[in-house]
């Protein structure tokens, strides 16, 4: 029995009637009507909730850093996922909006807030008319606005597009977009958006799924939440049969996840796979029954990250997909850092070169001596989200280096250009 | 350059806001639904409208790459090139529609028709391999599929 | 102030709270590379060159944004650390071209002395190269070079922080970010442009007037001072084989911090320039003829014995303080107090009431609570200054401005008011008796001022006013600041009496922001007609007994005439010789026919200078000056601080400084001086204005504020759809020296008048288009800029060019008419 993505695929659930017919807005009501925001944050807490964005950072903590006293707060809604695999908040905007709604809501209610912003993504066009949808209607059953069922509580929320930068989900990065500037991320610390976020005030910042599990544990209560896993969205893509979002409890196998989005398809065997996005590190065949949850996957140097799970199989050309995630995260960095800035294209520059049959032997070692120079020096963890991949690909994979730089392997070209008018890096 | 429409939307957007320049990234945008493209006179008006330097104004739509500060073609094609789509044949996708279209990812078809660009994660995998044309979503693709949804484009 | 103790490299050092390591490193002569962080910016952390060791930190720190905690463990040379370095570097080297031997930066470039002392000994890149075009210029004095730069965002934070102008800016992202200015035509180049040259810790952005001059090893700097406005930055001038091939900023906290503008930077050319005088000229027979020096100064002597007292002398902003001095002694030796260092002023109130200057000094902006601009157009006049004040307005001091132009600054002021010219004063006095409404005391001579109908007749909406009142009666200290636009305006004595009236309410201090170079130093040391140096009363016994015993003779104690009191004597007759010491009277003093009639009736002009200005065309005598980068002295700023400067280079022979030319007059008059060295002149002058010390500001007299409700002149009338003229000199400009300067002429480019939209409608005038300014006896043609700079009715005329001399326009209240020489058939429909 699912819990966030129970209602997804009912058609009429994106519409303020389906919703509360199957129990929407009771929670909001509930909260207003017997819970002050202080009980709202401790059940929160309570419930264990750990942030879905990538951060894995507990949500009734990071609610208590805020001031009580401010006179003027915000939420924003971190909906701009863009880590490579990870589609779980898309589904939950366009199939179930009114849960999102409705746990901004709760968010606001319980920190104060009189206004949330919902950043979002520019190219969930679909999302973007289905949730302002939602909101108008929200407004219109008096879910939002002035006075709340009656109450005293008020709350605006503004649909906000980005426009194209991954560095954009950086939760400060996300703050300076929001702000119309160039999404490049804050000095932290000594400033945490919750005491010092959006224009200056403080901010709660939380991802979509986060936001969509809090009706649920206000309505259920947080023992229930745990008891039912606590649910936990994998985005579950690549060699599988059915790529799909699958809900399950938090520290579910990947065997498990593969199983259910269909199997491997071909019935091919798993070679590698990435448990929390291409920021996390891959892991190997030998992985498969670790369960996916922050502590397991912290002792093996990956980590939970967005939960995306991308599977390999073993036909996958893993030097192919290691230059890919690198060039991922060249074309993305926002370039204020120098390691992040000139790591990316240098480490991409020689993965491209070995892919097209010039590699020499000593690139290994530079490769990885350069990992070794982005680990730990980077302004925010774009940057290092390239050397888990490196290092994975050196340590597991290093046979396929090496048969590229052999010419044991045929060199695949790689022209992907990937903005508009873009010089190509070098040229 | 703008219509009156435009402008009084980007006056409206603006209000929306406490600071002016919050608005910056939507009032790009909407100019650029007008234009196709944000021009540079469009980043002047743009910087008038919301009382921004244009200088401000310039330097962050240059950050963006969803705000064309080139000319594009009537059509923008976003093919995912990201790691889940590459593992479900998108590259084959991408050479299919480049061959058809005779253009690289990143260039426009001489005839002005459409504009293609090779694009990270769309946040689309169950759909694999996918693409955003103007502003619909398709997927999962095969080559064939992509290449005639590209030839069909007005 | 609490302290916090830590340990770096086993030393223990206590700071205040709120030091970050680097700086507490730097305490204790540990030093820490850095690359974006700079000193007067807060950190950034982007570069990541400054990482140090912190004992239970997980991860390496960058000392620049790292507070220092009590009782922290810091090392600075650990092995994770040198290589974490080295990392870096190698990281910006990657893409940089190593072309140091070319490179104007070698030789002072962090990025080479950094990766000489913690770089790798190789690179291991052998990847192609990222290529960008090299060398463009992104402005008339500004070229970058792309591939050099590292991308350390200090020009840029320059821009937004420090400036606030935003002329550069970080455009694209990722590795293809660079550093670039807007795809759309700037009306306006930056003012600043310089320091970020001078920040920049590669070869990246590079001087356009410097580029290739010099390797800084063979300059050889002189400590001087800027004097192109009044600021008085402290600057060091580098010359190579005597000529001067750099102007950089000179440390000096209290003046100009590190920073520097753009006249600044870039106006120095003009000193080596040929055309600078080398010979004196005589007129003879109608023409001025090439003479010696003794003729000349025979001519001068000769002319000065026999009209004597009436003679009178105009100058003072391009002299030293000694220079000043001397030169009022020598007038005053012969028994006349028509001395004047406002030369190019026609307002001239008492000078002990309303003296030039900013008593207080300039860090009286940084503790004020609201700062009020009446017609001072701080980046146009008085550009360090604006740095000073922007940084007080970031921190939260309230900025108010009343006057009949937009200020460019605008977007950082919380309260603008752009007036009808003239019309300040109404705005000022509507503004105090809000004020005084929203005190609940008294109103007092107040009670006569209409708030509606002083903001009907300067076109302001009243709401605004008193928003702006409520906020200003709250504000403490409060700091005035009057400027020229309204000093030179039709009303300068109203808006005078209405800004007293509101710092009777409101407290606080008065700046007169008047006078470029030393002119404020020129009137402390005597050049001004109503008072003893020091501004002392002339009546005074005790300064008139002290200038007796160090002179020799009492100086006159009848108040002589002011600037444009010589000209009406002189043009009546009564005056027979004026000297006029670097100045340009016949094209700056604001009104041309007075000037004409004076030069008329003058027996003998006599004019020091460094070129062929209108005014020595026009002299009998020409004396050929040194310029100040040629000259030793003192010189005193806005603040009446005296800064000294040291020649930079040996003069054009030929040329004298004015000093020694007056010493010879004195000498061919029968009034000796005898000074050994200047030095003697300062220790002299010392003694005679007790209270005048090096590198601290003059005492200027800050009489108390008296209130006084006066009714506006109201001298509309005139041509029918006739335009009032607003004179307002840019920063960049094409007088004498400027117009010699290397960049500065593209600079300023081409004047263009501002027309009102309303206006440009009503006319027919296009933006761009070429319009006639129609005045007395005859027209100007130039270009157009339609913007909505001033009130409808009004033009804003750029004076200060060749073109556009002030003495044409300079006339309070002028009205002209404009026509379209091309009838624009957008406008309008
Ligand atoms: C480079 C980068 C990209 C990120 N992108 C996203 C994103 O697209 N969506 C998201 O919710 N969080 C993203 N995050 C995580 C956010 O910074 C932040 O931790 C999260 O939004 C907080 O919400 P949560 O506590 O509810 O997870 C990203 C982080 C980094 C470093
Ligand atoms: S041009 Fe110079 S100051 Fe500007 S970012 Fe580049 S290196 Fe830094
Ligand atoms: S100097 Fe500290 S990060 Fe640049």
């Amino acid at each position: 029995m699912t819990v966030l993505l129970r209602h997804v695929h009912e058609p009429d659930q994106k519409d303020l009637d389906g919703y509360v017919r199957r129990g929407g807005y009771e929670a909001l009501r509930r909260a207003l009507r017997e819970l002050s925001p202080e009980q709202v944050v401790e059940l929160v807490d309570r419930s264990q909730l750990r942030g879905r964005g990538g951060a894995g950072f507990p949500t009734g903590r990071k609610w208590s850093f805020v001031p009580k006293h401010a006179p003027v707060k915000y939420l924003v809604v971190n909906a701009d996922e863009g880590e490579p695999g990870t589609f779980k908040d898309r589904t939950l905007i366009e199939g179930d909006p009114h849960l999102l709604v409705e746990g901004i809501a709760l968010a606001a209610y319980a920190n104060g807030v009189r206004t949330a912003y919902v950043y979002l993504r520019r190219e969930f066009y679909e999302g973007r008319r289905r949730l302002e949808r939602a909101v108008a209607q929200a407004y219109e059953a008096g879910f939002l606005g002035e006075g709340i069922l009656g109450t005293d509580f008020s709350l605006d929320v503004v649909v906000h597009p980005g426009a194209g930068a991954y560095i954009a989900g950086e939760e400060t990065a996300l703050l300076e977009s929001l702000e119309g500037k160039r999404a490049m991320p804050r000095l932290k610390p000594p400033y945490f958006p919750a005491v010092m976020g959006l224009y200056n005030q403080p901010t709660v910042l939380n991802n979509v799924e986060t936001l969509c599990c809090v009706p649920w544990i206000v309505r259920e209560g947080p023992e229930w939440w745990i008891a039912q896993g606590p649910p936990q969205l994998y985005s579950v893509s690549g060699h599988v049969n059915r790529p799909q979002v699958v809900e399950a409890p938090l520290g579910t196998t990947a065997r498990e996840l593969i199983e259910r989005a269909g199997g491997m398809r071909g019935g091919r065997k798993v070679k590698a796979f990435y448990p929390g996005g291409t920021s996390s590190r891959p892991l190997t065949a030998q992985h498969l029954d670790v369960p996916l949850r922050h502590e397991d996957l912290a002792k093996l140097g990956s980590m939970l990250g967005s939960s995306a799970v991308i599977v390999m199989d073993e036909t996958t050309d893993m030097v192919r997909v290691i230059a890919r995630v690198c060039e991922f995260y060249r074309d993305e960095s926002c370039g204020k850092c120098t390691p992040c800035r000139e790591g990316t294209v240098w480490v991409t520059q020689i993965l491209e070169r070995i892919l097209h049959g010039r590699g020499r032997p000593e690139d290994l070692h530079l490769l990885d001596s350069l990992a070794r120079n982005m680990t730990g020096t980077c302004f925010c963890p774009l940057g290092e989200s390239v050397p888990p991949s490196l290092r994975a690909g050196l340590e597991d994979f290093r046979d396929e280096f090496e048969a590229y730089i052999r010419g044991a392997r045929e060199p695949v070209e790689m022209p992907v250009r990937l903005r508009l008018g873009a010089p190509a890096p070098g040229g | 350059m703008l219509s009156e429409r435009a402008q009084s939307d980007i006056r409206a957007l603006r209000a929306r806001y406490p600071v002016a320049q919050s608005a910056l990234l939507p009032a790009l945008l909407r100019a650029q639904e007008e234009l196709g493209w944000v021009p540079p006179e469009a980043l002047a008006e743009v910087a008038r409208l919301l009382d921004l330097p244009v200088e401000v104004v310039a330097e962050v739509a240059s950050f963006y790459t969803l705000i064309f500060t080139e000319p594009v073609g009537r059509h923008v094609v976003q093919l995912c090139t990201n790691v889940s789509c590459l593992l479900s044949g998108a590259e084959e996708v991408r050479r299919r529609v480049e061959e058809r279209l005779g253009i690289r990812a990143g260039q426009t078809t001489p005839d002005g028709r459409v504009t293609l660009l090779a694009v990270e994660c769309l946040a689309a995998c169950d759909q694999a391999p996918c693409a955003i044309v103007d502003e619909q979503r398709y997927g999962p693709l095969t080559p064939e599929a992509a290449v005639r949804l590209v030839e069909e484009l007005p | 102030m609490s302290t916090v103790t830590l340990t770096i490299d086993g030393r223990t050092v206590t700071v205040p709270k709120g030091t970050t390591v680097y700086h507490a490193a730097a305490r204790l002569g540990i030093e820490i590379p850095i690359f974006c962080y700079h000193d007067r910016m807060p950190p950034l952390g982007a570069c990541r060159m400054c990482f140090v060791q912190v004992e239970k930190m997980p991860r390496l720190q960058t000392a620049c944004t790292l507070e220092a905690q009590e009782g922290m463990v810091v090392w600075t040379e650990t092995p994770t650390v040198v290589e974490a370095r080295r990392g870096i570097l190698e990281f910006l080297l990657i893409n940089h071209p190593l072309d140091c031997p070319i490179c104007d930066k070698g030789g002072e470039c962090p990025l080479q002395d950094n990766t000489f002392k913690y770089g790798p000994g190789a690179s291991r890149f052998v990847e192609p190269k990222r290529h960008f075009p090299k060398a463009v210029p992104l402005s008339p004095v500004l070229t970058l070079d792309r591939e050099r730069c590292i991308m350390c965002w200090r020009c840029t934070r320059f821009g937004e922080i420090v400036a606030g102008d935003h002329a550069l800016k970080g455009h694209d992202r990722g590795y293809r970010t660079h550093i670039d200015t807007p795809p759309v035509t700037q009306e306006r180049p930056s003012k600043f442009i310089g320091n970020t040259i001078a920040i920049c810790p590669v070869g990246a952005l590079t001087s356009g007037v410097y580029r290739f001059r010099a390797r800084p090893w063979d300059n050889r700097p002189a400590p001087h001072v800027c004097t192109h406005c009044g600021v008085g930055c402290a600057t060091w001038v580098d010359a190579r084989g005597g000529e001067v091939v750099r102007v950089r900023a000179r440390e000096a906290p209290a003046v100009n911090d590190v920073w520097l503008c753009d006249v600044g930077f870039f106006g120095y050319d003009y000193t080596n320039h040929p055309d600078r005088l080398r010979t004196p000229y005589v007129r003879e027979g109608g023409l001025l003829r090439e003479a010696t020096w003794e003729e000349a100064l025979a001519a001068v002597a000769a002319a000065l014995r026999e009209a004597a007292p009436r003679v009178g002398a105009l100058g003072g902003e391009r002299l030293t303080l000694e220079e000043s001095y001397l030169l009022s002694k020598l007038f005053r030796s012969l028994g006349s107090n028509h001395l004047d260092s406002r030369a190019d002023s026609r307002f001239a109130p008492d000078s002990r009431r309303y003296a030039w200057g900013a008593p207080g000094g300039f860090s009286t902006v940084d503790g004020a609570g609201a700062l009020v601009l009446v017609g001072c157009d701080l980046t146009e006049e008085y550009p360090v200054l604006w740095l000073r004040a922007k940084r007080a307005l970031d921190r939260g001091t309230v900025g108010f401005a009343i006057a009949p132009k937009r200020l460019e600054v605008e977007p950082y002021l919380a309260h603008s008011f752009v007036a009808a010219y003239g019309a300040e004063a109404d705005v000022l006095y509507a503004l105090a008796r809000a004020v005084a409404e929203t005190r609940g005391e008294g109103l007092g001579p107040l009670a006569d001022v209409d708030i509606q109908a002083a903001c009907a007749a300067a076109g302001v909406e009243e709401a605004a006013l008193r928003r702006a009142a409520s906020s200003l009666a709250s504000a403490s200290p409060v700091l005035f600041a009057v400027g020229r636009l309204s000093l030179d305006g039709p009303e300068p004595d109203r808006v005078l009496a209405a800004v007293e009236a509101l710092q009777s309410l409101c407290g606080g201090t008065l700046w007169l922001l008047r006078g470029k170079g030393s002119a404020v130093g020129a009137s402390v040391a005597g050049m001004v007609p109503d008072a003893l140096p020091g501004l002392a009363s002339l009546q005074d016994p005790a300064p008139q007994a002290r200038l007796e015993a160090l002179w020799g003779f009492r100086p006159p104690s009848e108040p002589g005439l002011s600037a444009a009191g010589m000209l009406a004597a002189a043009s009546r007759g009564e005056l027979g010789v004026l000297y006029v010491a670097g100045a340009d009277p016949a094209r700056d003093f604001p009104d041309g026919e007075l000037w004409k009639r004076a030069r008329a009736g003058l027996r003998c002009l006599v004019v020091t200078e460094l070129f062929w200005t209108e005014t020595a065309r026009q002299a009998d005598v020409v004396l050929p000056a040194l310029s100040l980068f040629e000259r030793e002295g003192t010189v005193a700023n806005l603040e009446a601080r005296p800064q000294r400067v040291r020649p930079a280079r040996p003069g054009p022979a030929g040329a004298r400084a004015d000093a020694d030319v007056i010493q010879s007059l004195a000498q061919l008059v029968d009034r000796p001086m005898a000074y050994p060295s200047t030095d003697a002149v300062w220790e002299e002058m010392r003694r005679a204005v007790p209270g005048l010390e090096l590198d601290v500001p003059y005492p200027l007299p800050r009489p108390k504020p008296r209130v006084d409700v006066r009714p506006s002149h109201d001298g509309a009338g005139g041509l029918p759809d006739a335009l009032v003229v607003v004179p307002a000199a840019p920063l960049f400009r094409q007088g004498a020296m400027a117009s010699r300067c290397r960049g500065l002429p593209e600079l300023s480019g081409s004047p263009a008048v501002v027309v009102h939209p309303q206006d440009a409608a009503r006319l027919g005038v296009a933006d761009g288009a070429e319009v006639e300014l129609q005045v007395d006896d005859g027209a100007v043609r130039l270009r157009a800029r339609v913007a909505d700079q001033a009130q409808p009715g009004h033009v804003l005329v750029p004076v200060g060019f060749l073109e556009i001399p002030r003495a044409a326009f300079g006339a309070p209240g002028l009205r002209v008419r404009l026509r379209a020489l091309v009838p624009s058939r957008e406008v309008g429909s």
